[in-house]
């Protein structure tokens, strides 16, 4: 049984909402941790180790509800080892974003020229409200790089989307090529990383090069 | 139309009997007249003295407008009166009481403004402007003193505000802010919390018996030459600005330079990095500019910091996991600090030693202060928790101040007592 309030829990679920964020995060839809509510760690021999995790779960853009969640996030031996391995069941639903994604992909898709911008949020905080969902893509975006880089000495978020440039692309999907500044909490570096995500209203939201 | 003033007089009757004195439900309509007899109309409701009305415009001729406010209870008998001649009318003002009680909302918060010298405290402001305020607050208040304790690298001043009410080396409370340059919050949140303790002094019981005994002593921008460079360079700037000797990297992570385990595990060796801890312990002036202050000082009773993000309110040891020896006095204070700081719009901060709750590392500032005596050290990581982490919006500095603010009273109120 661990301590909710120290790093060991806390870095697992890191890991834990990171893949949640890619896996249903999206323009609509900016996943955030509420609190940690229960954490146990399990040693498996020639395995690595294992984090059983109870969260609870709010939407950045519908802050009055939570969502519960459990998740198993495994470590793997080694230094070099691949990307954790992460379960995560959500209990209940989570709201839908279907008008709030047709609107963002309509709009999108009707510009004149390519969506280009930088320094979200800027030095001040400050998000454009039409910017907000691009903003919330590359959460999902970063979610990936995160869930994918992550081992038990290390704790990601997403500092600031330094530079965005849309591509145009002759299928449904719209494209994203981010440029992303991760902060890394026990080294306290800055890292950018470049990210390219597809996203559809249906499709949702697919890292293509990272 | 001879009903029609019938119901006009009728109207201004019961007003007067009311003796309506504010402008609750007062009307402003401009009256827009096609023609000459339209005029006359209007002319002769103006002649009409119980109805009250006042001509902000009157009526001349039909090209121009006739602006008139109407007292609440003759509003819908003069609409009716309009319409029922033809006349066209819009409302320019719906409600006048409305208007006057935001216009006076508005004045006050100007006075206000005038009188701390217009400096938004819910904003970002540079080194220069943080300066400016300082000043003003030492000129504005007897009690408040802006000394400087050292220079930066760069040669910047290190100005701490000193409030003290009296005595002689009372008993003092250190307080720092923006060591790490890129934690905006915390630079911000500390002029807030100059301004409070400032202005509350006499009229907070607290913040008075506090004063009366203690003094403060806060420095609220601990790294200028890195706050300078985030606004000029690189908004993600943590370290100082020194060159390190044989190598192109620069700065040294001042919260991995202090006296305390210092190059043990938690830090690095290497010049690059984000947490290099400095060729040796203190090497950063601008750590030994608050050492030497605070050891020739010597009766500081409570080291508090200020960093972001993450909310996080922790108490040593940093450089080894194991508990000191007023674990248990500490952990209860944290956790009473945590609750108050809670209580005001319910953000939650855990408590804990550095080594459990966020990671070892050594060279930490209030591991220095604890084990030169200062019982009472903490660290505060503010909002948020990583929504924006250091690119907190300006909208939340007041809200993370005034929360922060509830704590560190917590704490300072235990060590007055």
């Amino acid at each position: 049984e661990l301590p909710p309030s120290h790093f060991p829990a806390a870095r697992a679920a890191a890991v834990a909402l990171g893949y949640l964020r890619y896996l249903r995060g999206g323009p609509g839809r900016g996943l955030e941790l509420r609190a940690l509510r229960r954490a146990r760690r399990q040693d498996i021999d020639d395995v690595g180790h294992k984090y059983y995790l109870e969260l609870e779960l709010e939407d950045v853009l519908d802050k009055d509800r939570t969502v519960s969640c459990t998740a198993e996030v495994l470590y793997g031996l080694g230094s070099n080892s691949s990307a954790p391995d992460v379960q995560i069941t959500v209990q209940g639903e989570l709201s839908s974003t279907e008008e709030a994604d047709k609107e963002f992909y309509n709009r999108i898709r009707s510009l004149e020229k390519e969506l280009v911008a930088e320094n979200i949020p800027d030095s001040h905080g400050n998000v454009p409200p039409e910017l907000e969902p691009i903003h919330l893509l590359a959460w999902a975006a970063s979610g990936y790089v995160i869930w994918q880089n992550s081992t038990e000495n290390t704790k990601f978020h997403l500092a600031q989307v330094k530079h965005v440039k849309q591509l145009k692309r002759s299928d449904e999907d719209l494209q994203f090529d981010y440029m992303l500044l991760l902060h890394e909490m026990v080294s306290q570096e800055v890292i950018p990383w470049e990210v390219a995500v597809l996203w559809h209203p249906q499709r949702g939201a697919r890292v293509c090069r990272d | 139309t001879a009903n029609m003033k019938l119901i006009l007089i009728f109207g201004a009757l019961i007003g007067a009997s009311l003796c309506l004195e504010t402008f609750v439900g007062h009307q402003v309509l401009r009256i827009k007249t096609k023609n000459e007899e339209e005029v006359k109309q209007l002319q002769l409701l103006e002649s009409l003295e119980h109805l009250e009305l006042d001509f902000w415009i009157n009526p001349s001729a039909p090209a121009l407008p006739v602006d008139v406010r109407i007292p609440a209870v003759s509003v819908q008998s003069v609409k009716a009166f309009l319409e029922s001649q033809g006349i066209e009318y819009s409302i320019l003002i719906e409600d006048l009481q409305d208007v006057l009680d935001r216009e006076k909302q508005d004045m006050a918060e100007s006075a206000q403004r005038q009188r701390s010298g217009s400096f938004d405290f819910g904003a970002y402001h540079t080194l220069d402007d943080i300066n400016s305020e300082l000043d003003h607050l030492a000129s504005e208040y007897s009690f408040v003193e802006k000394i400087q304790i050292g220079e930066s690298y760069e040669k910047r001043p290190l100005y701490v505000l000193k409030f003290s009410t009296g005595g002689s080396k009372r008993p003092a409370i250190w307080l720092d802010a923006g060591i790490h340059s890129r934690e905006w919050v915390t630079q911000a949140s500390a002029l807030w919390i100059a301004n409070k303790i400032a202005s509350d002094y006499g009229t907070d019981a607290s913040i008075t018996s506090l004063l009366d005994r203690m003094d403060l002593f806060l420095l609220p921008v601990a790294n200028p030459d890195g706050f300078v460079y985030t606004h000029t360079s690189n908004r993600m700037w943590r370290k100082t600005r020194s060159k390190i000797p044989g190598s192109i990297c620069v700065g040294v992570d001042p919260n991995r330079n202090w006296d305390a385990g210092f190059g043990g595990p938690g830090a690095s060796n290497k010049p690059c990095s984000d947490s290099y801890h400095g060729p040796s312990a203190n090497s950063e002036v601008e750590v030994k500019s608050v050492v030497d202050f605070i050891k020739s000082h010597g009766n500081f009773k409570a080291f508090l910091t200020l960093h972001s993000y993450s909310q996080l309110l922790m108490y040593p040891y940093g450089y080894k996991c194991t508990r000191p020896d007023d674990y248990a006095e500490l952990e209860s204070l944290g956790r009473a600090a945590a609750s108050s700081i809670r209580s005001l719009y319910g953000t939650t901060f855990q408590v804990g030693t550095i080594c459990k709750t966020i990671y070892q590392a050594s060279g930490g500032s209030i591991d220095w202060s604890y084990d030169n005596g200062i019982k009472y050290s903490f660290a505060f990581e503010l909002r948020d928790t990583g929504r924006y982490g250091f690119l907190l919006p300006a909208n939340q500095i007041i809200p993370a101040a005034k929360e922060t603010w509830l704590g560190l009273k917590k704490i300072m109120e235990h060590v007055r007592d």
